[in-house]
């Protein structure tokens, strides 16, 4: 197949005050989408503080001293724009879109909101009871339930395996100075990189960001993280929980994937999972849906963490069925451990997600949210590397990858199955 | 967006087979990416009650077998050149839709009219399908949200088509055979109930052609199609309660309001919006950030052909189930009592306008709205004439129409303490 190697679209400026700063102009569209990614996660967290940074992230549509809880929203949204937040372990990032020539005005309003969160005591407690029924929401979710148990058997001793949610205990027992503290400890300058993508140019970008985010929180100490550590583990760590209301059983298997620290391994494990689990054609789906009939449904998923990264397997299926796939699955790692793939099944994986990268870089949001989740867990211009490291890889290369991550002697397994009938 | 820099924005083109089939093509150089998609004038709207599920299993067998290709094969040339081809069935129309590079894009329209118009239905593929629709079925009673929803549309539909979900119940698949699928798929899936749209960095010239050549032979029957008649749905509102040890109870209240034809359309998009669309919508200010009650809280008004439904809704704990109730009901009927000031009816305008732009941002997302209102019998310049409906609808409007529909709801509550 030809192949173009694609070339990184935006610009990264390290700005006086330590922030940086992302930014690709589209002049085809009359959208621009800012987004604010800090290094403001869950991993930061200490135990007791669990929850924090998504509880904060909350917090911070509540408005500073000068903009009333609500005004923001309210000013995004009648120009016909949008803004929401997301958090996870590694990250938190407060985003909105809009129109280009909105852009000066609102700008400044996001970033006060994002630097300079009040965190009224008043609302503090509200917000809190927003937060427990999104935990409650979240536990009658089976495939939650089942990531949640999972994470926690994957990273026993590592803030990846805390729900990023916090618990309804921990949070109870949180105060706004302790949010407060959270706030001024890590979203400084040097945390945060601020996205700007769309029908902008650069250098108006650059006066604008320089303008509005100057005010940062004078820096305190909060009590340390607790990140943890990532331990290897010979051997099959299986756990089966029984779940009210389940209709088909779930079967989660993981394993521990290489890091940022080695993207090239990291783009091979996609590749893995492409291969056995993404289309009719993939390997597992083939066998165990369409031949077999094992199973209703069966993914596989890669995701790319900064400490570490997480290579999964998960099937719906019968609760009959589910040792003879874990048993299968487990044999076919091993083949793909011993025997190299074809040339044409690697190409049809590698074109598969070369494709999906063009398919995902189409517009100004989908574009400053893979820029700035790549600056947070590597750097911005990383991104664009994804479709050469791809297409470098070999049949050589996949079984080495193979051998050295997914062993069928040492992964994790979390089982759903119905609470027994009564 | 009047103050907006000038764009290019894409040329339109649409013609009309000899056939009858409607071409629709974009032209937009500025990614490297076709895609195109065939919507058919029928889907899950059109089932009799007792073939429920009838669309949804034909659209995913399409793309299990033709008279050459067996679904193995077609997987295979998709994923090869690492191409995207699904289909799906909804209320009111069916849809085959593909996506590539644009070097690809020939082979793979050539592929998709070869599942759109010899799908084999081979008894092996359809089996697997029919066992596979029906553990998804099954599912659905995982997803609270889904269940209480469920009952809410069994509720105001009646035997209406749109009050089963379209993937169709336990009962009706079991039942479904071949003949079934081959028999609908003569009926609807004939080119003069087709529209095909073609989007991205391809010329006018090179699409029609393509499409000319894929599909330009294809003959429809002779007869038109009977015209669809829906039955009556209940006019007496109902109060269901469903028994569940969820942790969180779901509330749903639901209004029958009009089609997309009718009047009202315009002012209830607008409303749906003032109340349901994003963090300063009205029903999250005051039931999520003002009073803690919800996490999940909003609403929506459905654009259908037939009779629709404007939804409220909200996730909340069992303790506050009966004040979620009072609260979604009180701000939703308000507005038959006190309308829209002036500022809210032109900030939500604002917001709708805005939104609607933000969600044709890509060849496909604008490529499935224009092809949409092309099945409904709107036409491509329904894209622009509702954006006058919404600029032109009154405080007064507003307020008649709210009084007209929002009242008496059909109300589910599913959770723990009941």
């Amino acid at each position: 197949m030809t192949f173009t190697p694609f070339t990184f679209p935006a610009t990264v400026t390290p700005l006086e005050t330590g922030l940086t700063v992302v930014h690709h102009h589209m002049p085809a569209t009359p959208v621009v989408v800012a987004d604010v990614w800090v290094d403001a996660g869950a991993a930061l967290e200490p135990v007791e503080w669990m929850g924090m940074a998504h509880f904060l992230e909350h917090m911070v549509f509540k408005g500073t001293q000068r903009l009333r809880p609500g005004m923001f929203d309210y000013a995004i949204e009648t120009q016909g724009g949008f803004s929401n937040a997301a958090t996870s372990h590694d990250y938190a990032h407060f985003y909105m879109a809009l129109a280009a020539e909105a852009l000066p005005t609102a700008l400044p309003d996001l970033a006060e909101l994002v630097l300079q969160a009040a965190i009224p005591d008043a609302e503090f407690g509200r917000e809190r009871q927003v937060v427990l029924e999104e935990i409650r929401q979240a536990q009658d979710d089976p495939d939650w339930i089942a990531f949640q148990a999972l994470s926690e058997q994957v990273f026993p001793d590592h803030a990846y395996g805390r729900p990023v949610l916090g618990t309804e205990e921990v949070l109870l027992q949180r105060s706004p100075a302790e949010m407060r503290r959270f706030h001024q400890t890590h979203y400084q300058p040097a945390n945060m990189t601020v996205v700007v993508t769309g029908g902008i140019a650069l250098e108006p970008t650059l006066d604008l960001v320089r303008q509005t985010f100057r005010s940062f929180p004078a820096p305190v100490a909060s009590p340390a993280r607790q990140t943890g550590q990532i331990q290897p583990w010979w051997g099959v760590r299986r756990q089966v929980l029984r779940v009210p209301r389940l209709e088909q059983a779930r079967l989660l298997m993981a394993w521990v994937g290489p890091g940022v620290d080695d993207l090239n391994a990291a783009c091979g494990m996609d590749i893995l999972a492409t291969l056995l689990a993404e289309g009719r054609s993939a390997r597992l789906v083939r066998e165990l849906r369409e031949e077999r009939q094992w199973v209703l449904d069966i993914g596989g998923s890669f995701s790319l963490q900064r400490d570490c990264s997480l290579f999964m397997l998960q099937a719906w299926l019968e609760p009959d069925r589910v040792d003879a796939v874990e048993a299968l699955i487990c044999d076919r790692l091993s083949t793909l451990a011993l025997q190299p793939v074809s040339p044409a099944e690697l190409e049809r994986a590698q074109r598969l997600l070369i494709n999906d990268f063009a398919f995902s870089t189409e517009t100004p949001g989908q574009l400053a949210g893979l820029y700035g989740y790549y600056d947070v867990v590597a750097s911005a211009a990383d991104s664009y590397s994804y479709p050469t490291r791809i297409q470098a890889h070999t049949p050589t290369s996949i079984t080495t990858l193979a051998k050295s991550f997914l062993s069928p002697n040492a992964y994790a397994s979390t089982i759903l199955l119905p609470t027994a009938e009564r | 967006m009047t103050s907006s820099p000038p764009v290019d924005r894409p040329l339109l083109q649409r013609r009309v087979l000899n056939n009858g089939l409607v071409v629709i093509v974009l032209e937009n150089p500025v990614a490297d990416i076709v895609s195109a998609r065939l919507l058919v004038k029928a889907g899950t709207g059109h089932e009799a009650r007792s073939q429920a599920g009838l669309f949804s299993l034909m659209s995913s067998l399409l793309t299990k077998g033709t008279r050459h290709l067996s679904s193995l094969e077609i997987a295979e040339q998709v994923e090869s050149i690492g191409a995207s081809l699904g289909s799906d069935a909804s209320a009111d129309y069916s849809l085959v839709s593909l996506k590539t590079v644009s070097a690809d894009f020939a082979p793979m329209l050539a592929l998709a009219a070869e599942i759109i118009r010899y799908p084999s239905f081979a008894e092996a593929e359809l089996s697997l399908e029919q066992r596979l629709t029906l553990q998804g079925i099954r599912s659905m009673q995982e997803q609270p949200f889904t269940v209480a929803y469920n009952a809410l549309r069994a509720a105001m539909y009646g035997k209406h088509p749109y009050g089963l979900p379209g993937i169709g119940t336990e009962e009706t698949v079991t039942q479904l055979t071949r003949d079934d699928l081959v028999e609908a798929h003569q009926a609807y899936f004939r080119p003069d109930h087709c529209v095909m749209v073609i989007a991205g960095r391809i010329t006018t010239e090179v699409a029609i052609a393509l499409a000319d050549q894929n599909f330009g032979d294809w003959a429809g029957p002779a007869h038109p199609l009977p015209p669809l008649d829906y039955p009556a749905v209940p006019t007496a509102a109902t109060h269901t309660t469903i028994a569940q040890e969820t942790n969180q109870s779901v509330v749903i209240v639901g209004y029958q309001t009009p089609s997309v034809k009718d009047a009202a359309y315009a002012p209830l998009k607008l409303i749906s919006t003032y109340l349901g669309s994003g963090l300063s919508s009205r029903l999250f200010v005051e039931l999520r950030e003002k009073r803690g009650l919800a996490y999940d809280v909003s609403a929506f008004y459905p654009t259908r052909l037939g009779l629709s439904q404007f939804v409220g809704h909200m996730g909340t704990a069992p303790d506050n189930q009966t004040i979620a109730l009072e609260g979604l009901r009180s701000e939703i009927e308000r507005l038959g009592k006190v309308g829209l000031t002036a500022a809210e009816l032109q900030a939500s305008k604002n917001k709708l306008l805005g939104q609607y732009a933000l969600g044709k941002q890509t060849n496909a997302q604008l490529g499935q709205l224009l092809g949409w209102y092309e099945v409904l019998g709107l036409g491509v310049e329904f894209d622009a004439v509702f954006q006058d409906m919404i600029r032109a609808v009154s405080e007064d409007m507003i307020q008649t129409v709210a009084q007209q529909y929002l009242k008496d709801p059909f109300t589910v509550v599913l959770g723990p303490h009941l």
